[in-house]
């Protein structure tokens, strides 16, 4: 069973039509994907492809790559959101490497693999963006991700006040 | 909406992903413009995305609450088996759309539902959970009680003997089960839900359908009937759990069973089983004992039962002193259950220690046992088969096994084994040793050593004896008596040295000089000492007048010495016997007696009217019997008291050695011991000769600590001082 299941393959499609064959081990690391494979039954997997609508080519390829490189990793549990996860920002090289890229894809990385639920994939993406905030002053931040600062000097004030106890002297 | 309304049927592929998409692109629908990750920033966003999953669950929640509400409708047009078929196709696609519908809204169950339960929001479930809650609460509460009527009108049938489609339970009860949802935690089930409205109307039906069986049934058929019956049922019940029941249900239904197939008729099956202790009724009592194995406290009364039946059967055996006991073997019906065989042990022991005989103390039964081996071992005038002998014995070592104080029974036997030799008046000489070797296997050569040593003892002298008369006939001397002697090795015999001085008359004298030269002659450097009072002879009494034949006394020695004085002369008082025998008032008096009594001997009418200082005795010309033959040394009724009495205090004695022996052996190997676990060795290696008493065991420590054996260390424990 498990032989057949290492051999099957699964066509993805993008919302661009364009498909990509993977393994179905590669593919069911999208709990998306895996559990739609479950409902359907294996026979309707091979005949038809599987539309990925949201995600468009170059980013169903790169996830596809980091599915690749992470076929063997444990499956992800329903429930896994321990601690250890969590805490740490620490990322591994390969992954590392593999999210410099640029922001747009980056974070389009990131919704894809929120959307295909990809627990580890996102987390990946997500430590990687909060890796760029970290150390950075409001101003720093506002420039890396291109966000306008529609707080009064006010309100800026109030909430510098409120956290007070969390600036690094 | 997705296709919720055909469940049943896998989704094509391309539909549901778009489905899925399509909830993931509503839920996200408001934050479409920035990215994700900004929106989670902004608090207003945020709430957006609370409002749509709401929204979107909502309608869910509605439009399976409609799809129920139909299928409610739909089920008042069946009945029992149809109803359970509608309820069963039902569940199964409810249950089928269930899992689709969860996974196509697997993101809203990630984000808005995750949420939802992590703030606390109680009624708000995961999509699939969501499912269950509806069916519970629109269909089930509607329906469950009727789909109960029909599953238990099925059970019924079957129960009936009727065959049924028993899957169909089996789904029902798994769509209880299911349905389970623990209120408090989404993720947990419980079996609440499928224990109030499966396991408790089935239990109810159950009952009552047992009961008003078995009330038939018995009122119609015999217990032992009824006992197959119940058994029968009992099985069946058991199946059927395993067939389609939950197992949760197992033990209370096994329970319930037992209560009205059992425990409601205990009594009269507990009345029965009297019945078939007195008929051996092996097979019955085994499913009976079974049966009452399942209900608490059930078999309490039976073995009290059957521990009275073997008392009573014990102590019948007892009064017709027959030992048959061994043929109660009832246990092989208790499937050897230890606990039965314990009531029957303890029971044999019960009637072994403590029966009517022995009130005084548990010294009575082995004594008796003692007395009864010595019975059968003495030469007497029924002479039982040897065959059968041997059964006896074999039966005598069964009660044996039974006696408490072994060593009581040891002191016993051997004294009786002693005087049985002395006076070589064994029966028989294999059924000796068989008894020996029997009572070797069940206590060890310790316990037998003295036994076996007094035996070879007499072998020894038998030999002896043959030696001893070729040397006489080589001889010159004089004609001596004719006489046999026996060499008893002192301290395995108990036996002790007369307790009085003797004179021997001159004629035995001679020869007893002429053996003991003999035997020193032999055996250099030994000392013998005379047991006289174990000694006998026989007399001729030429004197009788009216006699055509001579009699003959069969005496004691002391009485032959007593009597050879009367050649002398024809009155002798009290005082001149005393002098010329050398004997003590003790030894004397009773001998004296017995010539009395037999009219051998006359008492003087002139002199004092008891025997004693001032009597004088006169011989008895007239003397008649019937017997030619006439038995004077019977052993006096005091005399045998007084060495009952005397073997019993020894026994205390014994036992205080005994245990001191016991404990230095421990210590010795231990070398170190808390003081409480050597008492509990010394019990243990005790055991098997008596029960001891704590106390006693304390006192012989106390007394090895005075004698320095052993030393008392720090921490209660207890050193050996080799």
């Amino acid at each position: 069973m498990s032989r057949d299941k290492n051999s099957q393959k699964v066509t993805l499609t993008s919302n661009e039509g364009s498909t990509i064959e993977v393994d179905r081990v590669v593919a069911e690391r999208s709990m998306l994907i895996k559990n739609l494979i479950e409902d359907l039954g294996d026979d309707a997997i091979a005949s038809s492809p599987i539309p990925i609508p949201n995600v468009n080519d170059p980013v169903l390829r790169k996830v596809v790559e980091w599915c690749e490189h992470h076929r063997n990793d444990a499956a992800q549990s329903a429930d896994d959101d321990n601690d250890n996860r969590k805490k740490t920002t620490d990322i591994d090289e390969w992954d590392q490497k593999f999210m410099q890229v640029d922001q747009e894809m980056l974070f389009e990385i990131i919704l894809a693999a929120n959307y295909l639920d990809i627990k580890a994939l996102l987390d990946v993406g997500c430590k990687t963006v909060a890796n760029m905030i970290k150390g950075k002053s409001p101003e720093d931040i506002r420039k890396t991700f291109n966000i306008t600062n529609d707080f009064t000097p006010e309100e800026e004030e109030q909430i510098r006040r409120e956290n007070e106890w969390a600036e690094d002297r | 909406m997705p296709s919720v309304g055909l469940p049943g049927m896998p989704p094509q592929p391309v539909k549901d992903d778009i489905e899925t998409t399509a909830v993931h692109n509503f839920c996200t629908s408001q934050k479409a413009g920035g990215f994700a990750l900004s929106s989670h920033v902004i608090g207003s966003s945020q709430r957006g995305a609370h409002l749509l999953g709401e929204d979107l669950y909502k309608k869910l929640s509605e439009y399976l609450s409609e799809h129920l509400k139909g299928l409610v409708a739909e089920s008042k047009a069946h009945a029992d088996e149809a109803l359970l078929a509608f309820y069963i196709r039902e569940w199964q696609r409810y249950t089928d759309a269930a899992k689709y519908i969860h996974h196509l809204f697997r993101y809203l169950n990630r984000h808005w539902v995750k949420r939802e339960i992590d703030e606390g929001k109680k009624n708000v479930y995961d999509v699939y959970t969501l499912h269950l809650v509806q069916w519970r609460d629109v269909l089930f509460t509607q329906v469950s009680s009727k789909v109960m009527d029909a599953v238990l009108k099925l059970v019924e049938k079957q129960r009936n003997g009727e065959t049924i489609e028993h899957s169909q339970i089996k789904q029902v009860v798994d769509s209880f089960v299911s349905l389970g949802l623990d209120d408090g935690d989404s993720t947990k089930t419980t079996l609440d839900v499928y224990r109030f409205h499966f396991e408790r109307p089935f239990l109810e039906a159950t009952k009552v359908f047992y009961q008003n069986e078995s009330k038939q049934f018995v009122a119609e058929n015999s217990v032992v009937e009824y006992m197959k019956k119940a058994e029968a049922r009992l099985n069946e019940e058991e199946e059927r759990v395993k067939l389609y029941l939950h197992p949760d249900i197992g033990i209370p239904l096994k329970k319930a069973c037992n209560q009205v197939l059992i425990a409601d008729h205990s009594t009269i099956l507990r009345d029965e089983f009297q019945v078939l202790l007195d008929n051996d009724r092996e097979e019955d009592m085994a499913r009976m004992y079974s049966l009452l194995s399942r209900i608490p406290d059930g078999l309490d009364p039976l073995r009290t039962k059957f521990e009275t039946h073997v008392r009573n059967a014990g102590l019948a055996a007892v009064a017709k002193v027959a030992s048959d006991a061994d043929k109660l073997e009832p246990k092989r019906a208790f499937k050897d259950e230890p606990e039965f065989t314990r009531s029957l042990d303890n029971a044999c022991r019960e009637f072994v220690n403590r029966n009517e005989v022995c009130k005084s103390g548990s010294n009575k039964s082995p004594e008796l046992l003692a007395k009864y081996a010595d019975v059968l071992l003495r030469k007497s005038s029924t002479g039982a088969e040897d065959a059968e002998l041997e059964n006896t014995l074999v039966q005598i070592m069964t009660v044996f096994k039974y006696i408490e104080d072994k060593d009581v029974f040891q002191k016993f036997y051997s004294r009786m084994l002693a005087r049985r030799l002395v006076h070589s008046n064994s029966s028989s000489d294999d059924a000796e040793t068989s008894m020996i070797s029997k009572l070797k296997e069940a206590c060890g050569f310790e316990y037998t050593n003295k036994l076996q040593r007094m035996f070879q003892d007499m072998q020894i002298s038998k030999d002896l004896n043959a030696g001893f008369r070729e040397h006489v006939a080589s001889g010159l001397s004089a004609k001596g008596l004719d006489s046999s002697y026996s060499i008893l090795g002192t301290g395995f015999w108990p036996l002790t040295a007369p307790g009085t001085n003797f004179n021997p008359p001159e004629e035995v004298a001679a020869d007893c000089e002429r053996f003991s030269r003999f035997y020193k002659a032999k055996h250099e450097g030994r000392k013998l000492t005379w047991l006289w009072q174990l000694c006998k002879g026989e007399v001729k009494a030429n004197y009788v007048k009216n006699a055509k034949m001579p009699y003959t006394f069969q005496v004691s020695i002391y009485q032959m010495a007593i009597l050879l004085l009367f050649n002398e002369k024809d009155k002798n008082t009290y005082d001149e016997i005393a002098s010329t025998t050398q004997l003590n008032n003790e030894a004397l008096d009773p001998s004296l007696s017995i010539l009395l009594k037999a009219k051998v001997l006359n008492l003087d009418p002139g002199s004092s009217s008891k025997v004693g200082p001032g009597a004088s005795f006169s011989l008895n010309y007239d003397f008649k019997n019937k017997k030619y033959r006439v038995n004077l040394n019977v052993g006096m009724k005091s005399e045998t008291k007084q060495e009952e009495a005397e073997t019993n205090k020894t026994i205390e004695e014994d036992r205080k050695l005994l245990l001191q022996s016991a404990i230095v052996r421990i210590m010795k190997a231990r070398k170190r011991m808390k003081h409480q676990q050597l008492v509990s060795e010394t019990i243990n290696q005790i055991r098997g000769r008596f029960v001891p008493k704590v106390s006693d065991i304390k006192k012989c420590i106390e007394i090895l600590l005075d004698k320095e054996y052993l030393e008392r260390l720090e921490d209660d424990d207890i050193g050996y001082l080799a």
